[in-house]
């Protein structure tokens, strides 16, 4: 590790300059105007505006005014269409679609409403007027979920199934029951499309309208399924808690889960980074052969989280008085957290909209007290700020540049001890810059490949249940056991062990070698060195290189 | 190979540390001590080599596991000869260890650089023109893996099985490419100049014997 953190070290260096431009996020408010608002009569804005390119349309649902209403970017009203049969809260966001052709027919650009009537309605986002309207099966509610597009066709979760509806014309081509469900979208793949239920079953539903159910129960899925590398990713909500679960598409089994707060937002992935929210914190999965955490802020959403442009989320923050939370993600480990006000305050669950429309980016927030505000920002001076910190970066690279280069060159040339000096010097830049990324990459996959058998460390049952699936710690001093569990999010022995000594009001001296991190005292007991054990293996790495993983069980002994 | 051992190897108590350090100083001096015919020179040139050796050791010590010593210690063994390039090993694993951390492992390193040097003395590196520098190269990045192989061992403390070493082993795979690329990189940048810096020069009565010699054929 002695290596791996000078690395880590060396690459954080040449990335500061990115970090510095992220931070300019964290003047939001400063940067942003208001530019308009509108208050509604009455109901909720419980799902995201969209932009369709000219119009930003809005739903708006319970209490009153169910409708969809579009305005133009300076904040004039375009039109309203309502649906007065819609009584409940409509949570099924605006789905924009292009215009296009299918063996059904022939279709305009138009927005998509799932009602909870049941509607399934497409309209023209130029004047409001229904292009076609089509009814679904109502089981109190109606539509709640996430639509998908597969194709020529438009795949909707309804109460109880799923349809297959053609975007010519809106005629169901089939429609499969799977179970009661709420707020859940569908995910489309090769394979056909995933959505979960309220028992907390996962549907899998080929094109031609099979399905296969796998009862996962880890509680209710209500949200659209996410696939990452890692498998598909669920944030399912139970009782007083929730679980984010890695889920194997081929067999429906858990790959792996961490433990997370009640009432789960729905989650958002951008790129190999996953977000998740609940109510008591933020968090980043990093989710490349394996999902795993990265960094966590308190915070209470439940609603929709969305990435912005440089890493940033912006996410309702649903309490009585709240307003909105900005994150900024470093794209390593760090995730800062600043409050957001943007002048409405109260529940919310949608999030906000961000668009660039001639060099104006506007950002339109909306929550449970129908209110519209618009803020917007030029962005004309944007890009050469980027230039401005990049420079070390690209000095990089340009040397980069310069070695493959001359390489080539020399080589062309016939001087094969320049062209070896020169491409030997480029792999060792190349070599030390991902080796961080290679190493542990690597680690990951030999480990699984070559899992070692052990002892495994045994479960407690004195131990309280609230530690089942967290991490726990255990140092043995003088006979006597020091048990720290219901720990999550630790990525290393190291950092566990860290964590635990905090908690135990333990001194933890530690010497930095050559080797990785060597564990001096625990608590002020030295002895002959101290060594770990991870869920029964003895440590063959330093702990801060030795992963665990989100339920792992590590003890220390003295030696 | 070499990223580290568990939470630590065997630990030695500061007796057993200054006794291993007294048992690699002594190797060091055994190898070194034979007749030379200009005690001073030779002692300095090797002070001054262990030590800058030493020193671009800990400079270069952020860089994983890019270790110039396993070059150097290749081309002294195949410029100076078996002793004293596994008297050179000994020496800069241990100057350099008290900067970067000093224990259980020293040993293992400073028996794979001598090896490494060893290795370099018994190759045909060195032609009449001087360095065959592909021989080098392909010596190196051998060495590379050679060297991170002997330090394995150094976490072998009667709990670890032949499975978890083998798997230990994998781990460092990645670390030993870097060693490798690294060794190459040194090995076509500097090798000739360091194997040209290491060339005895002929005393002058090595010049004189030379020429009488040459003369005693001729006539």
């Amino acid at each position: 590790m002695s290596r791996r953190l000078p690395a880590l070290l060396l690459l954080g260096l040449l990335l500061l300059p990115l970090v510095s431009a992220l931070e300019e996020q964290n003047e939001w408010e400063e940067d942003n105007t208001l530019a308009w608002q509108y208050e509604f009569d009455s109901g909720y804005i419980s799902t995201s505006p969209l932009f369709t390119g000219e119009q930003i349309l809005v739903r708006t649902s319970g209490n009153g005014e169910p409708a969809v209403t579009a305005f133009d970017v300076e904040g004039e009203k375009l039109w309203q269409y309502v649906n007065n049969r819609s009584t409940n809260n409509d949570m099924s966001p605006l789905l924009h679609v292009l215009a296009g052709q299918g063996t059904c027919g022939v279709w305009p650009e138009m927005v998509l409403v799932g009602w909870t009537d049941g509607r399934i309605e497409a309209l023209l986002p130029s004047s409001g007027e229904v292009f076609w309207s089509t009814q679904s099966e109502v089981a109190g509610w109606g539509v709640t979920g996430q639509f998908a597009l597969d194709g020529e066709f438009v795949i909707v979760p309804t109460r109880r199934g799923i349809g297959q509806y053609c975007l010519a014309d809106g005629e169901e081509q089939w429609w499969t029951q799977t179970g009661l469900a709420w707020r859940n979208g569908v995910a489309v793949d090769e394979s056909g499309y995933f959505l979960g239920d309220e028992s907390g079953t996962l549907w899998h539903v080929d094109r031609m309208g099979e399905s296969i159910s796998y009862p996962l129960q880890l509680g209710k899925i209500r949200h659209t399924p996410l696939f990452t590398e890692a498998g598909l990713v669920l944030h399912a909500q139970a009782h007083s808690s929730s679980t984010v679960a890695v889920i194997d598409t081929s067999d429906g089994s858990i790959s792996h889960q961490f433990p997370a707060g009640p009432s789960p937002a729905m989650p958002s992935l951008r790129g190999s980074f996953l977000a998740t929210g609940d109510s008591s914190s933020l968090q980043i999965f990093s989710c490349t052969s394996l999902c795993e955490q990265v960094a966590e802020v308190p915070f209470h959403t439940n609603g929709e989280l969305r990435w912005f442009d440089n890493n940033a989320i912006i996410a309702p923050s649903n309490t009585p008085d709240s307003n909105w939370g900005l994150f900024t993600f470093d794209g390593l480990d760090n995730l800062s957290y600043a409050p957001l006000d943007v002048g409405i305050y109260g529940y919310g669950t949608a999030s906000p909209l961000q668009f660039i429309h001639e060099e104006e980016m506007f950002t339109a927030f909306g929550n449970d007290q129908s209110i519209l505000r618009v803020f917007s920002k030029s962005v004309e001076g944007d890009e050469p700020q980027l230039y401005e910190f990049d420079w070390g970066v690209q000095g990089l690279i340009f040397i980069m540049f310069l070695l493959i280069g001359s390489s080539t060159i020399l080589f062309l040339n016939g001087k094969n001890e320049w062209f070896f000096r020169t491409s030997s010097l480029f792999f060792l830049f190349v070599l030390l810059l991902i080796f961080p990324d290679i190493s542990d990459q690597w680690s990951k996959a030999f480990d699984e490949q070559f899992p070692v058998d052990a002892s495994a460390e045994q479960w407690d049952e004195q131990w309280p249940d609230s530690w089942l699936g967290t991490q726990i710690i255990i140092i043995e001093i003088d006979g006597e056991e020091h048990v720290v569990g219901g720990l999550i999010g630790h990525e290393t022995v190291y950092s566990l062990t860290q964590d635990a000594c905090e908690k135990l009001d333990f001194q933890l001296s530690v010497e930095s070698t050559e080797i990785g991190y060597y564990i001096q005292s625990i608590n002020g007991i030295e002895g002959k060195g101290w060594e770990f054990f991870v869920d029964g293996s003895k440590g063959v790495v330093s702990a801060d290189s030795s992963t665990i993983e989100s339920a792992s069980i590590v003890r220390w002994t003295p030696v | 190979m070499f990223q580290a051992i568990g939470a630590h190897g065997p630990v030695l108590s500061p007796l057993a540390e200054l006794l291993l350090d007294v048992v690699l100083l002594s190797s060091a001096f055994v190898l070194l001590a034979r007749p030379t015919k200009r005690p001073v020179f030779d002692s300095l040139f090797m002070v001054s080599l262990v030590v800058s050796v030493s020193l671009l050791r800990v400079v270069m010590q952020p860089l994983p596991n890019v270790q110039p010593v396993t070059v150097a210690a290749l081309l002294v063994g195949a410029q100076l000869g078996a002793r004293r390039g596994a008297a050179f090993a000994v020496l800069v694993a241990m100057i350099s260890n008290i900067f970067i951390g000093d224990g259980w492992w020293t040993v293992f390193q400073a028996a794979g650089w001598a090896s490494v040097a060893v290795a370099g003395s018994l190759l045909p590196l060195v032609t009449s023109s001087g360095l065959n520098l592909g021989r080098a190269c392909m010596a190196s990045i051998a060495a590379a893996f050679w060297f991170d192989f002997i330090v394995s061992f150094s976490i072998l403390d009667g709990t670890i099985g032949f499975y978890e070493f083998i798997i230990y082993l994998g781990h460092g795979l990645p670390f030993d490419l870097l060693h490798m690329v690294g060794n190459l990189t040194f090995a076509v940048w500097l090798g000739k100049w360091f194997f040209n810096l290491l060339e005895e020069e002929p005393t002058l009565e090595e010049i004189e014997f030379a020429v009488v010699n040459s003369h005693g054929i001729d006539g």
